[in-house]
């Protein structure tokens, strides 16, 4: 079996029972992002949609992943089908790791082109995507994504440290945006994000103290659970705005 | 003085149904040229478009010897406002 750190073992369940919380949370904003998108066919919002739906799949890998690492059974399983599938017992337990590199490596490529894809949209001119020299810069941060995410299966404090970066720079875009608009809401994705951020941190110590693992894990289902407030006080604010204005 | 944004077409449909509902889901055709600030050449495209959609419906009223109209707003227009405070409320709070 092949793990990227040592987590504590009573913790075992919870992290997938808040990566389940939050891969629906994640799910409810992409459906959201894509329902705008059809409605103002603005790219922006596409774009969004298409963060949140990475953020979703890299939800799904890890919860894939550490399932199979957890249960026994899954674990045996694996084992037998690559067994089968190399035809040797040898060379099956090297293919086992790969396996479980690989499904780190698509929540890590899955993940940081989720963050990498969010500042974008945050930056100025992004309906300028279809451009010849926006679309080599796609490509080379695609490379560079790529490249992190295979590194950071083998040292994955890289992987973590690459998302703080990409996340102080979302949160920069936030604290400005929340400075211009000064709107409960904007101050809650503000918080947000700030929480994953600072998840992030935690998770890049954890070859200090294990238990920042629980602290991350935590730190990500609340800022997860802020962005889900935040589409329930949309939602029914302009509810209530509408029911006054029936009223009237 | 800082240069006014264009409106999008999104924007403009929005400001006339808002314009609508805000006068209690009826108002006349100058009325609401005045408050969505539009030409009488644009708002009459608009609201051709937006019966088409169902989204609003334009009546006639007799009044005494003259034939007053008034549009009216639809659950169909009312649905639409609705949709689009909370993409900008959206928008806004995720700075997009």
């Amino acid at each position: 079996m092949f793990t990227l750190f040592q987590t504590p073992q009573w913790f075992a369940g919870f992290d997938l029972l808040f990566d389940t919380i939050t891969l629906l949370i994640a799910l409810l904003i992409t459906a959201y992002s894509y329902k705008l998108y059809k409605l103002s066919d603005e790219n922006k919002f596409f774009y969004f949609s298409v963060a949140f739906a990475l953020m979703s799949v890299g939800f799904l890998f890890k919860l894939g992943t550490y399932l199979t690492i957890y249960s026994p059974a899954s674990q045996y399983a694996a084992a037998v089908t690559i067994v089968k599938v190399t035809n040797s017992q040898g060379i099956g337990s090297i293919f086992r790791n790969l396996l479980y590199r690989a499904g780190y490596f698509v929540q890590m490529a899955s993940m940081l082109g989720s963050w990498l894809l969010l500042f974008f949209v945050s930056q100025k001119g992004r309906d300028r995507l279809n451009k010849m020299h926006e679309r080599s810069q796609i490509l080379l941060s695609i490379y560079l994504i790529t490249l992190i995410a295979v590194v950071s299966t083998f040292e994955y404090r890289i992987f973590y440290l690459t998302s703080l970066v990409l996340l102080a720079l979302i949160v920069l875009h936030l604290y400005e945006n929340h400075r211009l608009r000064r709107s409960q809401n904007s101050k809650k994705v503000l918080l947000a994000f700030l929480l994953l951020l600072a998840a992030q941190i935690s998770f890049a110590f954890i070859f200090i103290v294990p238990e920042l693992y629980i602290v991350g894990e935590l730190l990500t289902l609340a800022g997860f659970g802020t962005i889900a407030a935040t589409y329930i006080a949309i939602q029914q604010k302009t509810k209530q705005m509408a029911n006054s204005e029936v009223l009237r | 003085m800082p240069a006014k944004t264009r409106r999008s077409r999104m924007e403009l449909v929005f400001d006339i149904l808002e314009a609508i509902q805000n006068r209690g889901g009826q108002i006349k055709p100058t009325h609401l040229m005045y408050k969505s600030n539009l030409s009488h050449k644009l708002l009459t495209n608009y609201l051709q478009e937006l019966t088409q959609k169902e989204m609003v419906e334009v009546r006639e009223y007799q009044q005494k010897k003259t034939v007053n109209k008034m549009v009216h707003i639809t659950e169909k227009g009312l649905g639409f406002v609705e949709e689009y405070r909370k993409m900008r409320e959206f928008t806004s709070a995720f700075g997009l």
